[in-house]
């Protein structure tokens, strides 16, 4: 049975076909094949079910955040006020760009929309100040991969809800690696400029008056992440109902700095229902599949089998994480973890593991399949923003903080309390 | 004839589209007042979490065409992009047939879903008692949308193949190569940039 599903779902995934309909069709051929109940009918009412779950609205309202605050104008001042305390470094604007992008992770679900938002703003100052080029622009491609980390998460969201993990917890789980990861590029970036002096470009300084000034223009981020992520925690909203505070904290910022536009509106309507379709699609396909895996009792047999392998955990969750680190380079992280966390996340418990600490390492090796090439979304997403030259400026760029990622891995395997602390402080 | 009907659905589709997402800022008005009059004046409405639910359902039924032929719908090119030009057609096809096919299964389930509903009379077990019935025969309306729209790009998509016209095929059901598939994402951004001072 295990060999049988692992060959059909390598061959339909081999002739590209959609990854939607790769685990629809899977289902429903093992339902044929294995199930002496007619499963396949149930697919209606697990179409609606999922179809209508009101933890799922969260996942368009983030991209419907994220959409607005791209519109607003939020973001040149906010890295404005990121050069004005970090350009000192050695690596002067990589730190603001890491920077940055942490801040506007804290207010947007997504690793793409914080790329592309930084990397708008920043990169027209690259030249200007004699950064080199590759750095800069992997600098841009990492941090903006802290989207998924740092809540709010669409990824967070998605996992706790396959995985059935509470997300107010996997938020407190992932804060802190999310701020140590963002503080570890930094770290990365200052290494490389002491290895080699002369691609940090010119350092700024700037005084206290100006940092001051520039607070307010941290304000209005730091506002709508109080509002998303302090009303869940104050007992005043679920994750959704905090989303949905925050998508109207994003239309009013969009209000305020004058930008509202029929045109606005409308393109934010569109990014919203391409990427929420997309995404429930394939919700519904791992959704059903989950469905048809334990009823012919395939979960089941696979963590029976893991089990009898006999490996120490710590193997398994190496070999697991390899697995994870090698998919990553060929497909969508989100698809990824849609399609395999049903099945691996029984067998990450089976072995001992706490499925919420696991969802933090599951963002952080989504996070890394987002920068390995060939394919990385933040990768073509910085070459697209940039316009001219070779991908391959960003996937050399880019590979010092690939590094950075693994060594965050290594961390999070070796202490685990680095996301499991703070969860217990607010139970 | 065939491109009539395609750019019909296209409209429609990004008709569907905009309803969709003005649906979704709807009900996000609602769940924030409903949040705020619950903490404020300790008084719920209520009800704003089930209605909810229900335009996410409707508006991702009424937002697959468009996902489709803005060809959002992810694809492992692992292997794909290695493949001659013919064979990359070939399964351009085969994919939308096999969407099509899950689909359609979907579609015919869903369709006994809201039959059942219609048969029993079904209510939400809810304050609300919604009849399901209403947001289930939106929702499955997106849906055979939806399945139309993939028979049209489908049918095109046999013709151009039959035609060996790759590019067009290409165009139409190809994996959007990495720079188109970010050039939609990036929409925003560049409006946003042209508008900066």
């Amino acid at each position: 049975m295990i060999n049988s599903t692992l060959v059909l779902f390598l061959l339909l995934f081999a002739a590209a076909i959609p990854v939607a309909a790769v685990l629809g069709l899977l289902g429903l051929a093992l339902g044929g094949l294995y199930s002496f109940m007619p499963i396949h009918r149930a697919i209606g009412e697990i179409a609606w079910g999922a179809g209508t779950d009101f933890i799922l609205f969260a996942v368009p309202l983030y991209i419907l955040m994220g959409e607005l605050l791209l519109r607003s104008g939020v973001a040149d001042r906010m890295y404005e006020a990121m050069r004005h305390w970090l350009s000192w470094l050695p690596g002067g604007l990589m730190h603001s760009n890491i920077g940055a992008c942490a801040m506007f992770a804290a207010t947007s679900g997504s690793s793409v929309a914080t790329a592309a938002t930084i990397g708008t703003v920043s990169l027209p100052q690259q030249r200007r100040h004699g950064y080199n080029e590759r750095l800069f622009l992997g600098t841009i491609a990492a941090g903006g991969t802290l989207g998924i980390l740092i809540p709010p998460s669409i990824n967070a969201i998605l996992y706790g809800y396959l995985a059935d993990v509470s997300v107010p917890k996997l938020y407190l789980a992932s804060f802190i690696p999310g701020f140590s990861l963002a503080a570890l590029f930094m770290l990365t970036t200052w290494i490389a400029c002491l290895v080699r002096p002369e691609w940090g470009g010119a350092r700024m300084r700037s005084s206290w008056a100006e940092r001051l000034a520039s607070l307010r223009h941290v304000l209005p981020p730091l506002g709508i992440f109080i509002l998303v992520i302090g009303s869940i925690y104050s007992g005043l909203a679920t994750p959704t109902e905090s989303a949905a505070l925050g998508v109207l904290a994003s239309a009013a910022l969009v209000v305020w700095n004058g930008r509202l536009s029929w045109r606005v509106m409308r393109e934010s309507f569109e990014g919203t229902m391409r990427t929420t379709a997309m995404v429930q699609l394939i919700v519904l396909g791992a959704f059903f599949l989950n469905f048809v895996f334990s009823s012919i009792g395939l979960t089941r047999t696979v963590v029976e089998f893991i089990r009898a392998l006999g490996w120490p955990p710590y193997w398994m969750l190496f070999a697991i994480i390899v697995f994870y680190v090698i998919l990553g380079c060929f497909m969508d992280a989100m698809a990824m973890m849609i399609t395999t966390v049903p099945i691996v996340v029984p067998i990450v418990v089976a072995l001992g593991f706490d499925p919420v600490w696991f969802g933090v390492l599951m963002i952080v090796l989504c996070e890394t399949g987002m920068v390995t090439p060939p394919f990385g979304i933040n990768l073509f997403v910085v070459q697209s923003v940039r316009g001219h030259g070779s991908l391959d400026d960003v996937i050399i760029g880019v590979s010092p903080f690939i590094i950075t990622l693994f060594v965050m891995l290594g961390l999070l395997v070796a202490f685990p309390e680095l996301a499991m602390w703070l969860p217990r402080q607010l139970r | 004839m065939l491109d009539q009907a395609l750019r019909a659905a296209g409209a429609i589709a990004r008709a569907g589209v905009w309803a969709s997402g003005a649906l979704f800022f709807a009900a996000a008005v609602v769940i924030a007042v409903d949040v705020t009059a619950r903490k404020a004046f300790a008084l719920s409405i209520g009800g704003s979490d089930e209605l909810s639910g229900y335009c996410l359902a409707m508006g991702a039924a009424w937002s697959y065409a468009f996902a489709l032929l803005h060809r959002a719908n992810i694809r492992v090119d692992a292997l794909y992009k290695y493949f001659p030009r013919p064979a990359k057609a070939a399964l351009d096809v085969v994919a939308l047939v096999a969407l099509a096919c899950f689909v359609a299964v979907v579609g015919y389930y869903a369709f006994e879903v809201l039959a059942a509903s219609v048969r029993f009379g079904s209510r939400a077990n809810t304050p609300l008692q919604t009849p399901l019935w209403i947001p289930q025969a939106i929702w499955l309306a997106g849906l055979a949308f939806f399945l139309l729209a993939l028979f049209l790009v489908t049918l095109k998509a046999l013709l151009l193949f039959a035609e060996k016209d790759y590019a067009a095929l290409d165009r139409l059901a190809g994996l959007p190569s990495a720079s188109e598939e970010v050039e939609e994402e990036l929409a925003g951004v560049k409006t946003r940039m042209a508008k900066a001072p």
